[in-house]
């Protein structure tokens, strides 16, 4: 499984990235802005990923705008639904508008935080990412 | 409804909801437990429940709801679908019932914080076991079955956060010495202290990197938090142990102030600074502003962490929506308001500064009446906004009298009337447990376990509970009403003088109604065994206290074999009333008016002394108890003389008794407000207030006055 | 560094060892300022009949009406005068408000940890007041009796346990 994970908070990141990079490569951003670039990068040299976990509260781009921006590429590029990047929303954000708003974009998962790992891998089962 | 639950997060949205559509599914199931069958709209509406419960519990990550509410649609959506003859009817009543205290269960667990583990593999396989039993005997009808019940999985998921109930929340207060420099920098360093232990940080001025001249506002104002951590004090304050700083204030306050930002916690924050947003697209806005949209425009910047730049909150676009709902909270806050405008009006009214002669008040007089006016109908709104029916309480009453009905085996019928009769909100927290209480005693003791027992007595064999609401002159009377067996005045007796509750009176000595009352009484209990519907050591004393403690009273009524009443008389609201002001000696007391019957003058010898030292007071040939309130309350300075002071006629419950006061002071609205627990409950005293001048009254509880002179 | 040293100690203990005290009588007592909201002038009090005599009503506290208790009549000393030195210190026990009347303030004292020692054992021949009491604290030339406010309500409930054990023996 190769991951992307979008976090600007140092701990949050040190902590995930020790705990995907156990499933396969993990790259890591620290904001939105550079996590689509990574996705495109990704995408053009024909190694898409399988997850990306996106923060919610990023400098530059958020984790909404960057959900959408993926999405967006995604539907322009005519990529079928079950090809599309697995993406998992990480934040302390946990009123049920901001995840409304998180699945209307078209995210797989939401995730308060701190992150209930049990559950979080339960959903990378569900999710048959692992 | 459901949208605008803003502070609360997702879980408490899927509880809510859930809880929502189970408190509802009960009802439908409850009110068709004694049908025949459930007509076609119950089945869909069971059907869409269990869907959504299962949709959203498969969301939220918890599997056994998902399976057990998955396995109770497919039998619905059989029953729906193929519309089978002879369904069991009962047996799938206690189905349904099942599965929502399965859920309900798990819910509670949730609620609490603990992990919702409960085992749903037994529920699943006795659907699983009923659902081929239908099918069966369709097949053997020769009916083709329908298609499968299809089911999506989620493709989304919400993982909830780590429970984190031990959340402290503070409110952090830093000032530094005037000389500081770049303060700003060192308020910066304060935040980035505290960022490992922040769950969540607020704090003002905003701007404190890109903003040089916040540096002059923190040293003005001082630097503001607001911090959630499960940290404690001295540990922040480690934190942030900041060598410059004159002083740190910290204060623990609750998640609801939290919840409200640092505006409403600190009012003398400056206006905030507008912010240079460099190069963000505008665009960035709008979803800011759906972040925090509870908040209000500008004051402050939600960051848990250091980004370099500060963003603002853009104006909230107000949405349109006829229903909100709003935290009790902020409902008890603004009751509490209402209450303090009360007593400030008559502040303002009875001002002494008004009592100069001579002084021409009609354009006062004029203004204050409107003012008065305009009070009355706020309180009025606010009353009504807290009016709930009764229905959710009564509905619980419904599910107990089936539970024990199947517990017992009697045949119960209930009747329900009045559950729309509405009562304030308060009130009903507190009448749940003592009417559950009756319904039970009601369903065990009252009604007979041996039908024949009932047909004897030309009963039908069906017992019949009644549960009735019903609002007259500003009481509710919820009464409890069965045709059972009726209490039985000489087991009472015997029962009560065994005890030693009533020394050795004779059975001839009390009426028939201070019998029934017997049952009220601490450590009483007719029945031997204990049951476990009623009788568990709590009795009905505990329901008498629960009642008077919301200043209401039981009343009951029986009539040996054919059943029995009780009926709770409660007040439509607790916290404003009528009242008369009187003085005694130097004291004030408040005198609900609608107990009040009449004021007149005596002289000492309409007084009447009994040997005992009781004195009464002999009115149109009726004698009255007569109290005088200075010396039973020892008040210095009162009158003693029966012709200087007023004798005051008070009813409660077709009970006078009369009172001498020294004088009348007026009549007005009076707020009511418990006496502080500190204080012992004093006989006769049901609480206090404040009065236009900030002088305190204590208000007499006319039922405890009576009540203390019937025992003398 | 002496400085800093000055700077961590005001800010980490702003309220650690820091005691209100207060003259009733010859005697010196002290309450922990962590439980101390205010300290008001007399005011005009409310009288609640039939209480304990050392519950001397009720005051309205910026429309907050709380009790106040003599503490002299509470440690069962005789009864002084009001007068214009007599102040009411506002304490928050466990969100219990409560207000103390006292004959006078003298002042806020930082007493060391290690200056606090136990009263004397509690005797039958103790007085009312130990019971209140945790600790002595010498400080210069007076030592002062600190006052555990917690002891000082909770032993309130006790009695206000008793006292409606009584009311329903008498109901019974």
């Amino acid at each position: 499984m190769k991951t992307l994970l979008a976090e600007d908070d140092f701990a949050s990141r040190k902590f995930m990235d020790k705990h995907l990079s156990q499933y396969g490569e993990c790259d890591v951003t620290v904001d939105g802005e550079e996590a689509v670039g990574a996705y495109m990068m990704a995408l053009e040299d024909g190694e898409p990923y399988d997850l990306i976990c996106l923060d919610v509260m990023m400098p530059v781009l958020d984790g909404y705008q960057v959900l959408k921006a993926i999405r967006d590429i995604e539907a322009e590029r005519k990529i079928p639904q079950d090809k599309r990047v697995k993406i998992i929303m990480t934040t302390a954000l946990n009123e049920e508008r901001n995840v409304k708003k998180a699945f209307e974009l078209g995210c797989e998962a939401y995730s308060g935080k701190p992150i209930d790992v049990e559950k979080f891998e339960q959903v990378l089962k569900r999710l048959e990412l692992i | 409804m459901a949208e605008e639950f803003n502070m609360d997060g997702m879980l408490d949205m899927f509880l809510y909801e859930s809880g929502q559509l189970l408190e509802n599914l009960e009802g439908i199931i409850l009110e068709k437990q004694d049908a025949d069958c459930f007509d076609e709209a119950d089945i869909n509406e069971i059907f869409r429940t269990m869907h959504t419960i299962k949709g959203s519990s498969g969301i939220m990550l918890y599997d056994n709801i998902t399976k057990v509410s998955h396995k109770l649609e497919d039998v619905f959506y059989y029953l729906r679908e193929s519309q089978p003859e002879n369904v069991p009817h009962v047996e799938l009543v206690q189905k349904v019932l099942a599965v929502s205290d399965f859920i309900s269960g798990e819910m509670d667990k949730i609620r609490e914080g603990d992990k919702a583990d409960g085992d749903e593999t037994e529920i699943v396989a006795d659907l699983d076991e009923f659902l081929k039993r239908l099918k069966g005997e369709i097949k053997e009808q020769g009916i083709r079955l329908p298609k499968e019940n299809k089911h999506k999985e989620p493709s989304q998921f919400y993982i909830a956060p780590v429970a984190s109930e031990e959340s402290h929340f503070y409110r952090i207060v830093i000032h530094y010495r005037n000389d500081t420099e770049m303060s700003n920098i060192r308020a910066y360093s304060a935040t980035y202290a505290l960022k490992d232990i922040a769950e969540d940080l607020l704090y003002t001025p905003e701007d404190i990197i890109t903003n040089e001249e916040s540096a002059d506002v923190i040293l003005a104002e001082g630097f503001y938090m607001l911090l959630q951590t499960k940290s404690d004090t001295d540990e922040i304050v480690g934190l942030i142990n900041s060598v410059e700083a004159e002083s740190i204030d910290i204060e623990e306050i609750t998640a609801e102030q939290f919840g409200k930002g640092l505006a409403e916690i600190s009012t003398d924050v400056s206006e905030p600074i507008s912010i240079d947003l460099g190069g963000e697209e505008p665009k960035k806005e709008p979803d800011k502003e759906k972040e925090k949209e509870a908040v209000k425009p500008g004051d402050y910047v939600v960051k848990s962490k250091e980004t370099g730049k500060g963003k603002t909150l853009a104006k909230n676009q107000p949405k349109k929506q006829s229903i909100i709902s709003v935290n009790v909270e902020k409902m008890d806050a603004l009751m509490d308001l209402i209450g303090e405008i009360v007593i400030a009006e008559a502040v303002v009214l009875q001002n002494p500064d008004l009592q100069v002669p001579g002084l021409d008040l009609t354009n006062f007089q004029k203004a204050s009446a409107q003012l008065s006016k305009i009070t009355t109908e706020l309180q009025e709104v606010i009353m009504s906004m807290r009016m709930m029916p009764l229905t959710n309480v009564f509905q619980k009453m419904r599910r107990i009298v089936f539970d024990i009905s199947k517990k017992l085996g009697k045949d119960v019928e209930l009747e329900v009337i009045g559950e729309s009769t509405e009562v304030d909100k308060n009130i009903i927290e507190h009448i749940s447990d003592p009417l559950m209480h009756l319904v039970r005693n009601s369903m065990d003791h009252g009604i007979e376990s041996d039908p024949a027992d009932r047909t004897a007595l030309g009963k039908p064999e069906k017992g019949k509970v009644t549960l009735e609401a019903k609002n007259e002159g500003g009481k509710v009377y919820i009464s409890v009403r069965d045709d059972g067996k009726g209490l039985k005045k000489e087991k009472l007796y015997e029962k009560a003088k065994n005890n030693g509750l009533i020394g050795d009176k004779e059975i001839t000595d009390f009426t028939d109604n201070e019998i029934y009352r017997f049952i009220t009484l601490p450590g009483f209990s007719t029945k031997e065994e204990v049951t476990e519907y009623s009788g568990r050591g709590v009795g009905m004393d505990v329901v008498v206290k629960n009642i008077q403690s919301i200043g209401g009273r039981l009343e009951i009524n029986s009539q040996e074999g054919h059943g029995s009443e009780m009926t709770l008389v409660i007040p439509l609201t607790l916290a404003i009333i009528n009242g008369i002001v009187v003085q005694v000696g130097n004291s004030r007391f408040v005198l609900e008016t609608a107990s009040v019957k009449e004021f007149i003058r005596l002289t000492e010898d309409a007084i009447v002394q009994e040997p005992g030292g009781e004195e009464y007071i002999v009115l149109r040939e009726q004698p009255y108890p007569f109290i005088r309130l200075g010396q039973k309350y020892q008040l210095s300075d009162s009158q003693v003389q029966v012709q200087d002071g007023i004798v005051v006629v008070l009813e409660h419950e077709g009970e006078q008794v009369c009172l001498l006061i020294d004088k009348l002071i007026q009549e007005q609205e009076i707020v009511v407000k418990p006496i502080p627990s500190y204080v012992k409950k004093v006989k006769g005293i049901s609480g206090c207030t404040q009065l236009g001048d900030g002088s305190i009254a204590l208000i007499l509880d006319i039922a405890g006055l009576i009540q203390d002179e019937e025992r003398s | 560094m002496a400085d800093i040293k000055k700077e961590e100690l005001l800010a980490e203990d702003t309220q650690k060892g820091q005691f209100m005290t207060f003259q009733t009588g010859k005697e010196f007592f002290g309450i922990s300022i962590s439980y101390i909201n205010e300290i008001i002038m007399m005011q005009p009090i409310t009288a609640v009949p039939e209480v304990e005599d050392y519950i001397k009503g009720l005051i309205n506290l910026r429309g907050k009406i709380i009790p106040v208790i003599d503490v002299r009549a509470r440690f069962k000393m005789d009864p002084i005068e009001y007068n214009d030195r007599t102040c009411i210190i506002v304490i928050n026990v466990k969100s219990i408000v409560i207000g103390l009347i006292v004959e006078k303030i003298a002042e806020v004292d930082t007493i060391r940890e290690e200056d606090i020692v136990p009263p004397p054992s509690l005797s039958r021949s103790s007085s009312e007041q130990n019971k209140y009491v945790y600790g002595l604290a010498k400080t210069e030339d007076t030592m002062k009796l600190l006052i555990d406010p917690e002891k000082l309500i909770k032993e309130e409930d006790m009695e206000d346990l008793e006292a409606m054990e009584e009311l329903k023996s008498e109901e019974e």
